[in-house]
Protein backbone atom coordinates (compact mmCIF):
# COMPACT_ATOMS: atom_id res chain seq x y z
CA UNK A 1 0.00 0.00 0.00
CA UNK A 2 1.07 3.37 -0.70
CA UNK A 3 2.85 5.37 2.41
CA UNK A 4 0.63 7.86 3.89
CA UNK A 5 2.15 11.76 3.07
CA UNK A 6 3.77 13.39 6.27
CA UNK A 7 1.60 16.06 7.11
CA UNK A 8 3.72 19.37 7.65
CA UNK A 9 4.06 21.51 10.63
CA UNK A 10 1.73 19.48 12.90
CA UNK A 11 2.67 19.54 16.42
CA UNK A 12 1.00 17.80 19.53
CA UNK A 13 -0.62 20.96 20.75
CA UNK A 14 -1.67 22.13 17.70
CA UNK A 15 -5.02 23.38 17.39
CA UNK A 16 -8.13 21.39 16.10
CA UNK A 17 -8.95 23.83 13.41
CA UNK A 18 -5.56 24.28 11.67
CA UNK A 19 -4.62 20.46 12.39
CA UNK A 20 -7.71 19.92 10.44
CA UNK A 21 -6.22 22.09 7.56
CA UNK A 22 -3.13 20.24 7.31
CA UNK A 23 -4.34 16.75 7.58
CA UNK A 24 -6.92 17.25 5.00
CA UNK A 25 -5.06 19.62 2.94
CA UNK A 26 -2.27 16.92 2.50
CA UNK A 27 -4.83 13.93 2.24
CA UNK A 28 -6.51 15.65 -0.86
CA UNK A 29 -3.02 16.24 -2.27
CA UNK A 30 -1.72 12.88 -2.27
CA UNK A 31 -4.84 11.62 -3.50
CA UNK A 32 -4.73 13.77 -6.01
CA UNK A 33 -0.87 12.72 -7.57
CA UNK A 34 -2.27 9.87 -8.13
CA UNK A 35 -4.99 11.06 -10.85
CA UNK A 36 -2.53 11.23 -13.93
CA UNK A 37 -1.73 7.50 -13.46
CA UNK A 38 -4.95 6.42 -12.73
CA UNK A 39 -6.58 8.03 -16.09
CA UNK A 40 -3.40 6.33 -17.77
CA UNK A 41 -3.80 3.29 -16.80
CA UNK A 42 -0.86 1.61 -17.36
CA UNK A 43 -0.22 0.27 -13.58
CA UNK A 44 -3.01 -0.97 -11.59
CA UNK A 45 -1.62 0.34 -8.55
CA UNK A 46 -1.59 4.16 -9.40
CA UNK A 47 -5.89 3.33 -8.86
CA UNK A 48 -5.00 1.56 -5.74
CA UNK A 49 -3.24 4.05 -4.28
CA UNK A 50 -5.87 6.70 -4.98
CA UNK A 51 -8.67 4.95 -3.78
CA UNK A 52 -6.36 4.24 -0.46
CA UNK A 53 -5.30 7.69 -0.23
CA UNK A 54 -9.09 9.00 -0.83
CA UNK A 55 -10.27 6.83 2.01
CA UNK A 56 -7.82 8.44 4.23
CA UNK A 57 -9.30 11.62 3.12
CA UNK A 58 -12.97 10.79 3.64
CA UNK A 59 -11.67 9.64 7.24
CA UNK A 60 -9.68 13.09 7.91
CA UNK A 61 -13.24 14.69 6.88
CA UNK A 62 -15.10 12.75 8.87
CA UNK A 63 -13.22 13.43 11.36
CA UNK A 64 -12.95 16.75 11.70
CA UNK A 65 -16.46 17.59 10.66
CA UNK A 66 -17.31 20.24 13.16
CA UNK A 67 -14.77 22.17 11.63
CA UNK A 68 -16.95 23.00 8.70
CA UNK A 69 -20.56 24.14 7.92
CA UNK A 70 -22.78 21.19 7.85
CA UNK A 71 -24.01 22.02 4.56
CA UNK A 72 -20.98 22.71 2.64
CA UNK A 73 -19.18 19.89 4.30
CA UNK A 74 -21.90 17.37 3.09
CA UNK A 75 -21.86 18.42 -0.53
CA UNK A 76 -17.71 18.00 -0.40
CA UNK A 77 -17.48 14.62 1.44
CA UNK A 78 -20.71 13.12 -1.37
CA UNK A 79 -17.95 13.98 -3.85
CA UNK A 80 -14.78 12.51 -2.46
CA UNK A 81 -17.10 9.54 -1.36
CA UNK A 82 -18.48 9.33 -5.26
CA UNK A 83 -14.59 9.19 -6.10
CA UNK A 84 -13.99 6.68 -3.66
CA UNK A 85 -16.94 4.64 -4.29
CA UNK A 86 -15.75 4.73 -8.11
CA UNK A 87 -12.61 3.56 -7.64
CA UNK A 88 -13.65 1.25 -5.58
CA UNK A 89 -15.29 -1.19 -8.16
CA UNK A 90 -11.95 -0.71 -10.89
CA UNK A 91 -10.06 -2.29 -7.65
CA UNK A 92 -12.26 -4.87 -6.95
CA UNK A 93 -12.04 -5.82 -10.47
CA UNK A 94 -8.54 -5.50 -10.73
CA UNK A 95 -8.11 -7.90 -7.51
CA UNK A 96 -9.92 -10.41 -8.35
CA UNK A 97 -8.53 -10.54 -11.84
CA UNK A 98 -4.86 -10.80 -11.00
CA UNK A 99 -6.09 -13.18 -8.21
CA UNK A 100 -7.67 -15.57 -10.67
CA UNK A 101 -4.81 -15.56 -13.14
CA UNK A 102 -2.74 -16.37 -10.02
CA UNK A 103 -4.64 -19.02 -9.22
CA UNK A 104 -4.87 -20.97 -12.67
CA UNK A 105 -1.38 -22.54 -12.85
CA UNK A 106 -2.41 -24.25 -9.44
CA UNK A 107 -5.43 -25.36 -11.35
CA UNK A 108 -6.55 -28.40 -12.48
CA UNK A 109 -6.98 -28.73 -16.50
CA UNK A 110 -10.62 -29.29 -16.05
CA UNK A 111 -11.26 -26.37 -13.56
CA UNK A 112 -9.46 -23.92 -15.90
CA UNK A 113 -12.06 -23.27 -18.74
CA UNK A 114 -14.26 -21.93 -15.82
CA UNK A 115 -12.06 -19.22 -14.26
CA UNK A 116 -10.74 -18.03 -17.39
CA UNK A 117 -14.45 -17.36 -18.72
CA UNK A 118 -14.82 -15.32 -15.35
CA UNK A 119 -11.48 -13.93 -16.13
CA UNK A 120 -12.63 -12.41 -19.42
CA UNK A 121 -16.11 -11.35 -18.05
CA UNK A 122 -14.82 -9.21 -15.17
CA UNK A 123 -12.17 -7.83 -17.96
CA UNK A 124 -14.95 -6.85 -20.12
CA UNK A 125 -16.58 -5.59 -17.01
CA UNK A 126 -13.33 -3.70 -15.94
CA UNK A 127 -13.06 -1.95 -19.34
CA UNK A 128 -16.40 -0.14 -18.32
CA UNK A 129 -15.23 1.31 -15.26
CA UNK A 130 -12.40 2.88 -17.17
CA UNK A 131 -15.29 5.13 -18.98
CA UNK A 132 -16.84 5.67 -15.87
CA UNK A 133 -13.59 6.93 -14.00
CA UNK A 134 -12.79 9.09 -17.30
CA UNK A 135 -16.23 10.87 -17.01
CA UNK A 136 -16.16 11.15 -13.27
CA UNK A 137 -12.76 13.08 -13.57
CA UNK A 138 -14.13 15.21 -16.72
CA UNK A 139 -17.00 16.03 -14.55
CA UNK A 140 -14.76 17.24 -11.25
CA UNK A 141 -12.62 18.73 -13.79
CA UNK A 142 -15.19 20.99 -15.65
CA UNK A 143 -17.13 22.32 -12.17
CA UNK A 144 -12.96 23.54 -10.82
CA UNK A 145 -13.59 20.91 -7.91
CA UNK A 146 -10.00 20.55 -6.85
CA UNK A 147 -10.02 24.81 -6.48
CA UNK A 148 -12.89 25.01 -5.07
CA UNK A 149 -12.30 21.84 -2.49
CA UNK A 150 -8.73 23.86 -1.42
CA UNK A 151 -10.13 27.41 -1.03
CA UNK A 152 -12.98 25.59 0.96
CA UNK A 153 -10.52 24.35 3.28
CA UNK A 154 -8.82 27.14 3.29
CA UNK A 155 -11.57 29.25 3.96
CA UNK A 156 -12.17 27.33 7.36
CA UNK A 157 -8.94 26.13 8.67
CA UNK A 158 -6.92 29.47 7.83
CA UNK A 159 -4.20 26.52 6.02
CA UNK A 160 -3.13 27.40 2.19
CA UNK A 161 -1.74 24.91 -0.09
CA UNK A 162 1.36 27.17 -0.47
CA UNK A 163 2.46 27.43 2.99
CA UNK A 164 1.84 23.83 3.81
CA UNK A 165 3.79 22.63 0.55
CA UNK A 166 2.23 19.20 1.06
CA UNK A 167 4.67 16.31 -0.94
CA UNK A 168 5.44 12.69 -0.83
CA UNK A 169 7.51 10.82 1.40
CA UNK A 170 10.69 10.75 -0.91
CA UNK A 171 10.58 14.68 -1.21
CA UNK A 172 10.44 15.61 2.39
CA UNK B 1 -22.97 -0.36 6.33
CA UNK B 2 -23.51 1.43 10.03
CA UNK B 3 -23.29 4.87 10.30
CA UNK B 4 -20.75 6.15 12.75
CA UNK B 5 -21.73 7.27 15.77
CA UNK B 6 -22.40 11.26 16.45
CA UNK B 7 -19.89 12.59 18.94
CA UNK B 8 -21.19 15.07 20.96
CA UNK B 9 -19.13 17.98 22.41
CA UNK B 10 -16.53 18.90 19.55
CA UNK B 11 -15.28 22.16 20.34
CA UNK B 12 -13.22 23.35 16.68
CA UNK B 13 -11.47 26.11 18.76
CA UNK B 14 -10.14 23.86 21.53
CA UNK B 15 -6.70 21.88 20.65
CA UNK B 16 -6.54 18.45 18.68
CA UNK B 17 -5.84 16.20 21.76
CA UNK B 18 -9.09 16.70 23.86
CA UNK B 19 -11.69 16.57 20.90
CA UNK B 20 -9.62 13.60 19.83
CA UNK B 21 -10.08 12.04 23.09
CA UNK B 22 -13.97 12.09 22.75
CA UNK B 23 -14.05 11.39 18.91
CA UNK B 24 -11.90 7.96 20.05
CA UNK B 25 -13.55 6.82 22.61
CA UNK B 26 -16.86 6.90 20.85
CA UNK B 27 -15.22 4.94 17.90
CA UNK B 28 -13.46 2.44 20.64
CA UNK B 29 -16.78 1.78 21.66
CA UNK B 30 -18.47 1.34 18.47
CA UNK B 31 -15.74 -1.33 18.00
CA UNK B 32 -17.19 -3.17 21.37
CA UNK B 33 -20.50 -3.29 20.49
CA UNK B 34 -20.35 -5.84 17.81
CA UNK B 35 -18.66 -8.12 20.76
CA UNK B 36 -21.03 -11.04 21.24
CA UNK B 37 -22.62 -10.47 17.87
CA UNK B 38 -20.00 -11.64 16.08
CA UNK B 39 -19.75 -15.06 17.83
CA UNK B 40 -21.88 -16.38 15.18
CA UNK B 41 -20.18 -16.72 11.62
CA UNK B 42 -23.86 -16.36 10.33
CA UNK B 43 -23.60 -12.43 11.26
CA UNK B 44 -22.42 -11.45 7.92
CA UNK B 45 -23.37 -8.00 8.42
CA UNK B 46 -22.53 -7.68 11.87
CA UNK B 47 -18.90 -8.94 10.63
CA UNK B 48 -19.21 -6.75 7.88
CA UNK B 49 -19.84 -3.34 10.38
CA UNK B 50 -17.24 -4.62 13.01
CA UNK B 51 -15.02 -4.05 9.95
CA UNK B 52 -15.83 -1.05 8.95
CA UNK B 53 -15.74 -0.02 12.41
CA UNK B 54 -11.98 -1.58 13.02
CA UNK B 55 -11.13 0.49 10.09
CA UNK B 56 -12.68 4.11 11.61
CA UNK B 57 -10.86 3.35 14.21
CA UNK B 58 -7.53 2.71 12.72
CA UNK B 59 -7.59 6.05 10.44
CA UNK B 60 -8.53 7.78 13.78
CA UNK B 61 -5.37 6.16 15.33
CA UNK B 62 -3.10 7.15 12.68
CA UNK B 63 -4.97 10.98 11.85
CA UNK B 64 -4.65 11.88 16.15
CA UNK B 65 -1.67 10.00 16.37
CA UNK B 66 0.72 13.17 16.87
CA UNK B 67 -1.75 14.59 19.44
CA UNK B 68 -0.64 11.55 22.45
CA UNK B 69 2.71 11.05 23.56
CA UNK B 70 1.98 7.01 24.35
CA UNK B 71 3.33 4.81 21.22
CA UNK B 72 0.13 4.00 19.03
CA UNK B 73 1.64 1.55 16.83
CA UNK B 74 1.36 -1.99 19.00
CA UNK B 75 -2.36 -0.75 18.79
CA UNK B 76 -2.59 0.05 14.88
CA UNK B 77 -0.78 -3.26 14.06
CA UNK B 78 -3.37 -5.04 15.98
CA UNK B 79 -6.31 -2.95 14.74
CA UNK B 80 -4.89 -4.01 11.45
CA UNK B 81 -4.66 -7.50 12.03
CA UNK B 82 -8.58 -7.20 12.84
CA UNK B 83 -9.38 -5.23 10.24
CA UNK B 84 -7.37 -7.78 7.66
CA UNK B 85 -9.02 -10.58 8.84
CA UNK B 86 -12.37 -9.27 9.21
CA UNK B 87 -11.67 -7.81 5.00
CA UNK B 88 -11.23 -11.16 4.10
CA UNK B 89 -14.47 -12.42 5.39
CA UNK B 90 -15.86 -10.33 3.73
CA UNK B 91 -14.68 -11.25 0.28
CA UNK B 92 -15.42 -14.32 0.61
CA UNK B 93 -18.96 -13.37 1.55
CA UNK B 94 -19.34 -10.92 -1.40
CA UNK B 95 -17.61 -13.81 -3.74
CA UNK B 96 -19.99 -16.46 -3.15
CA UNK B 97 -23.10 -15.21 -4.36
CA UNK B 98 -21.04 -13.27 -7.42
CA UNK B 99 -19.63 -16.83 -8.23
CA UNK B 100 -23.31 -18.25 -7.94
CA UNK B 101 -24.43 -15.47 -9.94
CA UNK B 102 -21.60 -16.30 -12.43
CA UNK B 103 -23.00 -19.87 -12.64
CA UNK B 104 -26.88 -18.64 -13.52
CA UNK B 105 -25.13 -16.48 -15.93
CA UNK B 106 -23.51 -18.84 -17.69
CA UNK B 107 -27.06 -20.97 -17.49
CA UNK B 108 -28.81 -17.96 -19.17
CA UNK B 109 -25.95 -17.72 -22.06
CA UNK B 110 -26.41 -20.58 -22.60
CA UNK B 111 -30.34 -21.19 -23.14
CA UNK B 112 -29.64 -18.69 -25.90
CA UNK B 113 -26.79 -20.24 -27.46
CA UNK B 114 -28.94 -24.26 -27.58
CA UNK B 115 -32.18 -22.01 -29.15
CA UNK B 116 -29.32 -20.31 -31.54
CA UNK B 117 -27.85 -23.80 -32.50
CA UNK B 118 -31.70 -25.45 -32.44
CA UNK B 119 -32.57 -23.07 -34.78
CA UNK B 120 -29.82 -23.26 -37.21
CA UNK B 121 -30.38 -27.28 -37.02
CA UNK B 122 -33.97 -26.62 -38.03
CA UNK B 123 -33.51 -24.60 -41.08
CA UNK B 124 -29.96 -26.08 -42.16
CA UNK B 125 -29.16 -29.24 -44.13
CA UNK B 126 -28.63 -32.24 -42.01
CA UNK B 127 -25.96 -34.84 -43.59
CA UNK B 128 -27.51 -37.90 -44.65
CA UNK B 129 -25.42 -40.10 -42.58
CA UNK B 130 -27.30 -40.24 -39.26
CA UNK B 131 -24.25 -40.74 -36.89
CA UNK B 132 -22.38 -37.74 -38.52
CA UNK B 133 -25.55 -35.95 -38.02
CA UNK B 134 -25.66 -37.03 -34.18
CA UNK B 135 -22.23 -36.33 -33.98
CA UNK B 136 -22.29 -32.58 -35.57
CA UNK B 137 -25.30 -31.94 -32.94
CA UNK B 138 -23.51 -32.91 -29.88
CA UNK B 139 -20.52 -31.09 -30.90
CA UNK B 140 -21.98 -27.96 -31.67
CA UNK B 141 -24.52 -28.83 -28.28
CA UNK B 142 -21.41 -29.10 -25.99
CA UNK B 143 -19.94 -25.64 -27.45
CA UNK B 144 -23.22 -23.94 -27.08
CA UNK B 145 -23.28 -25.09 -23.62
CA UNK B 146 -20.24 -23.80 -22.08
CA UNK B 147 -20.52 -26.86 -19.87
CA UNK B 148 -16.68 -27.30 -19.42
CA UNK B 149 -16.97 -23.45 -17.84
CA UNK B 150 -18.72 -24.88 -14.66
CA UNK B 151 -16.20 -27.19 -12.52
CA UNK B 152 -14.05 -24.59 -12.54
CA UNK B 153 -16.62 -22.13 -10.70
CA UNK B 154 -17.93 -24.76 -8.53
CA UNK B 155 -14.47 -25.21 -7.21
CA UNK B 156 -14.02 -21.79 -6.79
CA UNK B 157 -17.36 -21.79 -4.72
CA UNK B 158 -15.60 -24.79 -2.66
CA UNK B 159 -12.27 -22.90 -2.24
CA UNK B 160 -13.63 -19.79 -0.72
CA UNK B 161 -16.30 -21.61 1.71
CA UNK B 162 -13.22 -23.52 3.19
CA UNK B 163 -11.05 -19.96 3.19
CA UNK B 164 -14.18 -18.85 4.94
CA UNK B 165 -14.44 -21.24 7.65
CA UNK B 166 -10.69 -20.97 8.67
CA UNK B 167 -10.48 -17.03 8.28
CA UNK B 168 -13.64 -17.10 10.94
CA UNK B 169 -11.55 -19.42 13.64
CA UNK B 170 -8.54 -17.10 12.94
CA UNK B 171 -10.68 -13.95 14.00
CA UNK B 172 -12.36 -15.67 16.91
CA UNK B 173 -8.91 -16.65 17.89
CA UNK B 174 -7.86 -13.47 17.75
CA UNK B 175 -10.57 -11.43 19.20
CA UNK B 176 -10.56 -13.74 22.25
CA UNK B 177 -7.06 -12.80 22.70
CA UNK B 178 -7.74 -8.99 22.07
CA UNK B 179 -10.17 -8.87 25.15
CA UNK B 180 -7.73 -11.21 27.37
CA UNK B 181 -4.88 -9.14 26.75
CA UNK B 182 -6.95 -6.12 27.71
CA UNK B 183 -6.27 -4.50 24.84
CA UNK B 184 -9.35 -2.05 24.74
CA UNK B 185 -8.43 -0.85 28.61
CA UNK B 186 -4.58 -0.66 27.42
CA UNK B 187 -5.77 1.66 24.71
CA UNK B 188 -8.09 3.58 26.65
CA UNK B 189 -5.27 4.66 29.50
CA UNK B 190 -2.89 5.41 26.66
CA UNK B 191 -5.10 7.90 25.05
CA UNK B 192 -5.50 9.02 28.52
CA UNK B 193 -9.55 8.15 28.63
CA UNK B 194 -9.25 7.00 32.14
Amino acid sequence: MARAWEVNGLSPDAGFRTAAGRIILTRWREMMSSRDGTLTGGDIEDLHAMRVSSRRLRAAMDAFADVFPASSFRRYLREVKGITDTLGDARDLDVAIEHLTDLIPDLELLDRPGIEGLIDRYEEQRRAEDARIRALFARLDDEGYAEKFEAWVTKHTGITVSRLRPAPPEAN
Amino acid sequence: MAKPRPVTGIDPSRRMRPNARRILATRIDEVYQYDGLVADPANITQLHDMRIAFKRLRYLLEIFGTAFSGDLDPFLEQVKIMQDLLGDIHDCDVQVPMLEAHLSWLEGQEAVSVERMLSNARRGRQPADETIALERFRSRLDAARRADERPGIHTLIAMRRAQRIVLYNQFTTEWRRLKHERFRQRLETTLGLH
